[in-house]
């Protein structure tokens, strides 16, 4: 009797020591990741004088919106509208791509057509090639069709997104055929049993799918770099590159430009983020 | 049924326009010399290849993107791992944890360079201001050619452990509590249990993040682009810096191509290593 209480007393001393020693590392952690996002924000509203003064206020004692305000007027920078075309864009690319991947996606996995198999296998091995080989004849294309400068360039070759295809017709393989059949007594067509049965059934994957082309579009610097470059074309983080490199002192500027760059995705995962933590283990995308 | 390809054509002609064809094309334009504004472009044979062989600059710039590569993919690896664990304990506020840990995946590498930057700015970086108020020297992170590439990556690892995380921790969850159980009563304890159980059943789990983070950071450029330029010297430069300044500052398009070629053949090498190893993943049970 004497013996089990000593071993239960040192287990659950020794449990609570670990859970301390684990919650200790997680919290240190936890700052640490999350201090530099706080730091901008401190920053973007810290007066000029005071940003390259040391020690640094972690609750500033005079808050200004006067970078806010400037890095929004400037006409140099032009952000309201990369503001906007950065919201435009990412939602056009958006809505386009789930339609285009998911009625592919619908096709591959339900409807029989000669040459199916061979045209999706051939869609897996592109997952092989790197995107950066395409970049250049891309490019090129994109010139050619007089492009560069509009919103065409970032919006339809992000159409081929093979990832797409192959997550949603994986997903749409496992919903179980009877779900239809009921429908298809009823006469419905193809296009109806897809929209009123394949993609109510696939929210899941669908939220997912939606929020991270979202994210990829509105984060993307590479190719929204090359083909724009009118000042009034860019989108956020190219428009952020510049301001970084043109005003490489006046950092509370900078951090204004980033925190405005950010606040909606970091505002809209706030929100969601159980949707889209979830979304990262069903799908395996979401990251680098 | 022939009206069964409607379904598919709106992709197909994405397909072939955005990526079939300009696959052919990249190969057809790295046999010639193409200035962007020249009128004709001249079959150079295999020279842009030969050159690529015996440009110093690419072997450099591959160097330091296989290093950063190799780094980031193995600390994000091994921390990923490590956080992910501890994280998937039954403890309070585990949610939150997880919350924080992903939040700067979400941010464009736009954003994480700019605030990176400032962070390890030699002079006013907030990094050397703790470190000297702990009565450390300064460092010159992004001003040493010889720590420029750790510290890349050590910002790149605050900005994308979090993914990594998230596919363990599915990971995790797949694995059943009972195995555990008989450990637990012939009194193992929880450092041992991780190291008997948890690691040898994650180890797909593991190869799998490896080799993919590996591959995705084979293709780095805003990190070094916006916090180093490629500097100090080119001591950060990568492989689609070069491909970027060969093609859209120096407007040599068929060079490009065979950069872009010669890091594609680099980054086909390790899929291939993936398929090889992840060809049946789906079958592991345990």
């Amino acid at each position: 009797m004497a013996a089990t209480k000593t071993f239960s007393t040192s287990y659950r001393q020794r449990n609570l020591l670990s859970r301390l020693g684990l919650h200790t590392f997680l919290m240190i952690l936890a700052v640490l990741v999350g201090f530099p996002i706080y730091w901008s924000f401190i920053v973007s509203v810290t007066p000029n004088e005071q940003v390259f003064r040391w020690p640094l206020q972690l609750f500033p004692d005079a808050p200004t919106l006067e970078h806010y305000r400037e890095v929004l007027t400037r006409q140099d920078l032009q952000l309201p509208r990369w503001f906007l075309n950065s919201v435009v864009v990412s939602t056009i690319i958006t809505v386009l791509s789930l339609f285009v991947s998911s009625i592919t996606a619908y096709a591959f996995s339900r409807l029989e057509f000669p040459g199916r198999d061979f045209l999706f296998v051939s869609i897996l091995f592109a997952l092989m090639v790197p995107g950066e080989v395409t970049l250049i004849p891309v490019f090129l294309l994109v010139r050619n069709l007089n492009w560069l400068d509009t919103y065409h360039a970032l919006i339809w070759p992000a159409m081929a997104s093979v990832f797409g295809v192959f997550l949603l017709r994986q997903f749409f393989l496992s919903i179980p055929k009877e779900m239809e059949e009921a429908a298809v007594i009823d006469g419905a067509g193809r296009f109806r049993i897809y929209w009123q049965i394949i993609l109510p059934l696939s929210r899941s994957a669908l939220v997912a799918l939606t929020i991270f082309t979202f994210l990829g579009a509105w984060n993307d610097l590479f190719w929204p770099l090359i083909v724009l470059n009118r000042l009034e074309m860019r989108t956020l983080p190219v428009g952020l590159t510049v301001l970084n490199g043109t005003y490489t002192q006046e950092r509370a500027l900078i951090m204004a430009g980033a925190v405005i760059a950010s606040a909606p995705v970091l505002l809209f995962y706030a929100i969601f983020q159980r949707r889209i933590i979830e979304g990262v283990m069903l799908t395996g995308m979401g990251g680098r | 049924m022939l009206g069964n390809y409607l379904f598919v054509l709106p992709f197909m002609v994405f397909f072939l326009t955005f990526t079939v064809f300009p696959v052919l094309y990249a190969i057809y334009m790295s046999f010639h010399d193409w200035a962007i504004l020249a009128k004709e472009h001249p079959f150079v044979g295999l020279q842009n290849y030969a050159f690529l062989l015996r440009d110093d600059f690419w072997w450099l710039t591959l160097r330091n993107t296989l290093y950063f590569a190799f780094l980031t993919a193995f600390l994000n690896t091994v921390f990923a791992l490590i956080v992910a664990i501890a994280v998937h304990q039954p403890i309070r506020f585990r949610d939150f944890y997880r919350f924080i840990f992903y939040a700067p995946v979400v941010l464009s590498v736009a954003v994480m360079g700019v605030v990176a930057a400032w962070m390890f700015n030699t002079q006013f970086g907030i990094v050397n201001y703790y470190l000297t108020w702990l009565g450390l020297p300064a460092v010159k992170w992004l001003a040493n050619p010889n720590i420029v590439i750790p510290t890349l990556s050590l910002a790149t690892v605050w900005w994308g452990f979090g993914f990594p995380m998230l596919i363990y921790i599915a990971g995790l969850q797949g694995i059943p509590g009972h195995l555990y159980e008989a450990a637990r009563i012939d009194g193992a304890s929880g450092l041992r249990l991780t190291w008997s159980i948890t690691i040898p059943l994650m180890m797909p789990s593991i190869f799998f993040v490896a080799v993919t983070q590996l591959i995705a950071h084979f293709k780095v450029f805003g990190q070094p682009y916006i916090m180093t330029g490629g500097g100090p010297g080119r001591a950060s430069f990568t492989v689609i810096m070069y491909l970027y300044q060969t093609a859209w500052r120096f407007f040599r398009m068929g060079y490009g191509t065979t950069i872009a070629i010669g890091l594609a053949l680099v980054i086909l090498f390790f899929t291939l290593v993936q398929f090889r190893i992840f060809g049946r993943r789906s079958t592991i049970e345990y």
